[in-house]
């Protein structure tokens, strides 16, 4: 256990040392920081009264706006814009903890220690996972509080959203893993994840594009992909709902099912059991 | 007694790439490493001194054969709880300090943080990097880096080492303390295993050595009985530093069958026995000749590598 947590520490303190995560942490604190500091929200008796961005009075028109529903659309939708930029960025800011470690001159200073290379590769992941959530709870988190604190209203959905966007970061990070411990190259578990990320989004209109399809077999191939896949689009409209609640139109509401979540839970155990083997097996 | 390091008919075979020819890296060697005994391990590249290494420490699996540690399997992971390694080429992160490399491998070996707070000054001290414990490893020369990771390998005060090409960029001063500490570690009961090209630095370390040849034990023995001379001759070749070295002298060792040969200032001599020796040595001083050494000829462990390395595979067997 001492030999796991030194291990995730160091995921940690490598993360510190890459610019990246420095940046990422930079960029998060700017935009909170304009979001504090430019939007003032002038409230009355719970509805929108005025607003003034960067000092700017913004036109309200003859009535007045309902505050409860104005910060939700904006919660739901800065929770789908953080579900796609923060996957992005914490397969950036973890992908290369697999090829660094396999890396010949530091994966015998690893292995040589009297730990498993499945706990090793497995404390490698959950330290990635640790420290993408600390990025995605920190900006979520702290927009959450600054709703609270411009507005009163408290929408605790919006900072749930975080579990559906760590979800889809721990599917694609596992798959990060396995190419990772297949080519030992972190430019090509980065291209791949995104790769896979993207046409996931495509699959979601696989009934469409499978009947676009003239030949049987490639029909077949496009559902194939889409069971395979992760549900990467479907995952981002369930943050989207999750945050709207019973004020989402109906279709919204609907995308918050269990399938996407069972199959895209599927094939981020599957990628890492892969990964473990792979790591397991190799001969360095 | 249980051995520290002990692998038999160890096998391993590669293939390259896929489905391509297969290559035999071991072909089942044998040897067995005591507690408190220095073993060096030699052999030109592609030997398979690296892949025996690897094999015990778990980093490649074998085809066949036993390899263990302290008693345990190789493959189990707890095996090298009592094991430091040394690495060639090793790469710490770049961002730790010394201190901090020292604390997470310390613990990635279960030692407790406590214990390592007092333990990393003394052993920076005793690898001469005390000055740098608190300096990112990045900006260590080679040589620091080296005896970092000697100290990485010694943190959890193992029974077993393993060491590969240790004094690698370590300047002489550097080599001769690392030696040093070297044989301490043996006194104290470890055994060490030594993985290096150099083999001065073997001959003056070692108490066993095992040479390897295509994946074989080609020899095996203390050093004493691996560069003892084989008598292919009844004679036994001396090393005689005189002046002056007259043609006259040469021409009468010769006569007395002694097959002089002048190398680098000095007689290279052969006597049949005691008698025939200081009849040689008489004319010589008869001739008003001064001796100043007279010193039995003995192999070096690199004649022995290098008679073993250009050897048949019959005239090893």
């Amino acid at each position: 256990m001492r030999a796991l947590a030194a291990n995730i520490e160091e995921v940690f303190r490598e993360a510190a040392a890459r610019w990246t995560l420095v940046a990422y942490f930079a960029l998060s604190s700017l935009f909170i920081l304009i979001f504090a500091v430019a939007v003032n929200l002038d409230v009355v008796n719970g509805a929108l009264a005025g607003a003034k961005i960067f000092g700017q009075n913004v036109q309200m028109g003859r009535q007045s706006v309902d505050l409860d529903k104005l910060v939700l659309g904006f919660e739901s939708g800065f929770a789908g814009f953080l579900y796609v930029v923060g996957t992005f960025l914490a397969i950036f800011a973890t992908a290369h903890l697999v090829p660094r470690l396999m890396e010949k001159g530091t994966v015998d200073l690893y292995l040589s220690r009297p730990v498993g290379r499945v706990p090793l590769l497995l404390s490698r992941y959950v330290g990635g996972m640790l420290l993408s959530a600390s990025n995605v709870i920190y900006l979520l988190g702290a927009m959450w509080l600054l709703v609270i604190w411009k507005t009163h209203l408290v929408h605790p959905r919006f900072f749930l959203a975080a579990g559906i966007i760590l979800f889809g970061i721990a599917a694609l990070m596992a798959f990060a893993f396995l190419i990772g411990t297949l080519t030992s190259s972190t430019a090509v578990s980065i291209m791949a994840t995104f790769a896979v990320f993207f046409i996931s989004a495509i699959l979601a209109n696989h009934d469409r594009i499978a009947a676009a399809m003239t030949a049987e077999w490639a029909a077949t191939l496009v559902q194939g992909l889409y069971w395979v896949f992760p549900k990467t689009a479907q995952l981002g409209a369930a943050v989207v709902a999750l945050v709207m609640g019973d004020e989402g139109p109906r279709r919204m509401r609907d995308a918050l099912t269990l399938q996407p979540f069972v199959t895209t839970g599927l094939f981020g155990a599957v990628c890492l059991s892969l990964a473990c083997l792979r790591f397991r097996r190799k001969d360095f | 007694m249980t051995a520290a390091i002990e692998v038999r008919g160890l096998q391993k075979f590669y293939r390259e790439g896929l489905g391509g020819r297969e290559v035999r890296a071991l072909a089942g060697i044998d040897f067995a490493v005591q507690p408190g005994e220095l073993f060096g391990l030699l052999g030109p590249n592609g030997a398979g001194k690296t892949t025996t290494v690897k094999i015990l420490l778990g980093l490649t699996h074998a085809t066949s054969g036993e390899a263990s540690l302290l008693g345990l399997p190789a493959r189990d992971p707890e095996s090298r709880r009592r094991v430091g390694y040394l690495p060639e080429g090793h790469r710490f992160p770049g961002y730790l300090t010394a201190r901090q490399t020292l604390s997470v491998f310390g613990r990635m070996s279960g030692v407790a943080p406590a214990e390592l707070r007092s333990r990393i000054p003394a052993l920076l001290h005793s690898v001469k990097l005390s000055e740098w414990m608190d300096v990112k490893v990045k900006k260590f020369s080679k040589g620091m880096t080296q005896r970092l990771g000697l100290a990485a390998a010694l943190v959890h005060e193992p029974e077993v080492l393993l060491l590969d090409e240790p004094t690698d960029g370590v300047d002489p001063v550097g080599r001769r303390e690392i030696r040093d500490l070297l044989k301490a570690e043996a006194a104290k009961g470890r055994a060490i295993l030594l993985n290096s090209h150099l083999l001065s630095e073997i001959e003056l370390t070692c108490d066993r050595v095992a040479v390897l040849r295509n994946g074989r034990v080609a020899a095996m023995g203390t050093i004493d009985e691996l560069t003892k001379r084989e008598e292919k001759s009844s004679s036994k070749g001396y090393r005689l530093v005189a002046a002056p070295l007259t043609e006259e002298l040469i021409a009468e060792f010769r006569r007395k069958g002694a097959s002089p040969e002048c190398v680098n200032g000095h007689l290279r001599v052969l006597a049949r026995d005691a008698e025939h020796l200081n009849e040689l040595i008489d004319s010589a001083r008869a001739r008003g000749v001064l001796l100043t050494e007279l010193t039995p000829e003995k192999n070096t462990l690199e004649d022995v590598f290098v008679d073993l390395v250009k050897a048949t595979p019959e005239q090893v067997s």
